[in-house]
């Protein structure tokens, strides 16, 4: 008699389950179904297909893979103003992000709900608007060059870097909290000996994470005269000088790789 | 009686440094045993190096016969299905329902396409609950696992081992997380199971007033070593003294 009753609860479950397996069979569906709708109209009506086949598309690209190393020797001074701009950017964009940071992270923020809004709502201005503009921003500000590249990125970082240290921050145990507490820290004492330490490693993974970023970032600056390698770049990509742009591409790889390198060993030294 | 499990002088350690020191014991069909000893006594890795969670660096496990060690990863597999492990810290998947838990226990059963859409069979699914009704968790079967309380978890651990139908049972701390009270429940629970299914039991406990109480052996340990093996009767206040030397000092 036992046994049946569990048999009947089985056989209910397992058509519970089939249930589900069907829904979730049926979700995929519409998934893969919206995916080809969306490659029908954006790629394939919305493609000039006579002209892509009557251009030279694959001499043009072809192009590209003809480096033109006589560029060179002029990359060396803008890789360097590249990496120097990312660097700078990533340590404005910390120093804006620890107020912003201390603002939107729930548990310390100092006016409550109130300030609580202005931090999140500085990340989203951070966040929602491109370096691009940012850039642009900056350029009329403060005129061509890379200050307005590093204040762009500075401003652009800031976003992300506050919000990473915000959840940081509320996700801190509350342990170190509480012995600060009880034996009388003041709450800066709290900040410094109880938060501080538990986030520090967050912190500096992604300020390398930022930093790489902004050297991928600060490649493109250029485009609005913002300085570094992207200016070398649209200088090319205006002179149809494509084999130069490849070249300059190159440079951006190099500086990319180099920056891996150098992210993977500080990481491995820091946390 | 039969040897379930056999180890012969377990050698394991990492970076150079030992942590098991050629340790030797026998386990028979129906015995449970405790493993105790101070911590970093390598309670915790022995247990391991026998389904080779951990990689022994030396010696012998024979399971039924069979030599663990020299097995290749598919063999391994084959074997570790027949190996059921209770964790200190239940290892659930937290966002799984504790009916899919206990039926992860059926993986080594299940080909990878049906698991991936988490198509387990009837009987797998009638297993899980009858299980799941002998753990006292009929009510749970649709509950997320991290709305369990540690008591319970432990029992959702218990079941996902026990549906492996395993010919041995490896249990790691199933207390530490434990209020005593529970911790006693949770103990008489998986001896009534061993007895109840067979299943020999090898169980690392620090707390010696529990190995005692619902073990049938105990193993002392100190620094890789066995200091001791015998019933709980023999383990006087000079065997632990041997056994906890470390510290004492």
């Amino acid at each position: 008699m036992k046994g049946r009753a569990v048999d009947i609860r089985a056989a209910a479950i397992a058509a519970g389950r089939r249930r589900g397996r069907a829904l979730r069979l049926l979700a995929y569906l519409a998934i893969f179904g919206a995916v080809l709708w969306s490659v029908q109209v954006i790629m394939i009506a919305d493609t000039d297909w006579a002209r892509l086949a009557a251009s030279s598309a694959g001499k043009t690209l072809k192009s590209f893979l003809e480096f033109d190393y006589r560029l060179l020797p002029e990359l060396v001074d803008p890789t360097i103003d590249t990496a120097l701009m990312a660097t700078l950017a990533t340590l404005a964009g910390l120093l804006l992000a620890l107020p912003v940071a201390w603002l939107g992270a729930a548990n310390i923020s100092p006016l409550g709900r109130s300030s609580y809004v202005v931090g999140r709502f500085l990340m989203t201005v951070s966040r929602s608007v491109h370096e691009i503009v940012w850039g642009l921003i900056f350029v009329s500000a403060v005129g061509l060059g890379a200050l307005a590249g590093v204040l762009a990125m500075g401003v652009r970082s800031v976003g992300f870097i506050s919000k990473i240290i915000a959840e940081a921050i509320e996700d801190v145990q509350p342990g170190p909290i509480e012995a600060i507490r009880a034996v009388g820290g003041t709450r800066l004492q709290v900040l410094f000996y109880g938060i501080l330490p538990q986030i520090v490693p967050v912190v500096l993974g992604t300020m390398i994470f930022e930093w790489d970023i902004n050297i991928r970032r600060s490649t493109i600056m250029g485009l609005v005269g913002a300085g570094g390698l992207g200016l070398v770049f649209f200088r090319q990509m205006a002179m149809l000088n494509y084999g130069g742009v490849a070249t300059v591409i190159l440079a951006v790889l190099c500086l990319i790789i180099l920056g891996e390198i150098v992210s993977y060993y500080a990481r491995k030294a820091v946390i | 009686m039969t040897v379930a499990l056999e180890v012969r002088n377990l050698r394991a350690g990492y970076a150079g440094r030992e942590i098991l020191k050629g340790v030797s014991f026998q386990v028979e069909a129906d015995d449970f045993f405790a493993i105790i000893g101070p911590s970093g006594a390598g309670k915790s890795t022995l247990i391991r190096c026998v389904n080779r969670l951990v990689e022994p660096t030396g010696g012998q496990v024979l399971f039924h016969g069979v030599d663990l060690l020299s097995l290749d990863q598919a063999r391994l597999r084959e074997a570790r299905r027949n190996i059921g492990m209770i964790f200190q810290e239940f290892n659930l998947i937290e966002r799984l329902s504790v009916m899919d838990n206990v039926l992860t226990g059926r993986l080594g059963y299940t080909g990878t396409l049906r698991s991936l859409m988490r198509m387990f069979t009837a009987e797998d699914i009638s297993q899980a609950l009858a299980l799941l009704d002998r753990v006292g968790l009929g009510e749970y079967v649709d509950k997320r696992a991290d709305r369990l309380s540690g008591g319970q978890r432990q029992r959702v651990g218990i079941a996902r081992a026990l549906i492996q139908n395993p010919r041995l049972l490896l249990v790691d701390e199933p207390t530490s997380s434990l209020d005593p009270k529970i911790s006693r429940e949770v103990m008489a629970l998986i001896r009534e199971i061993a007895r109840e299914f067979h299943v020999p039991v090898l169980c690392n406990i620090h707390d010696v007033e529990l190995a005692t109480e619902f073990c049938t052996h105990v193993i002392g340990l100190q620094d890789g070593v066995k200091k001791f093996e015998g019933r709980p009767g023999e383990l006087d206040a000079q065997a632990l003294q041997e056994i906890y030397s470390m510290e004492v000092l």
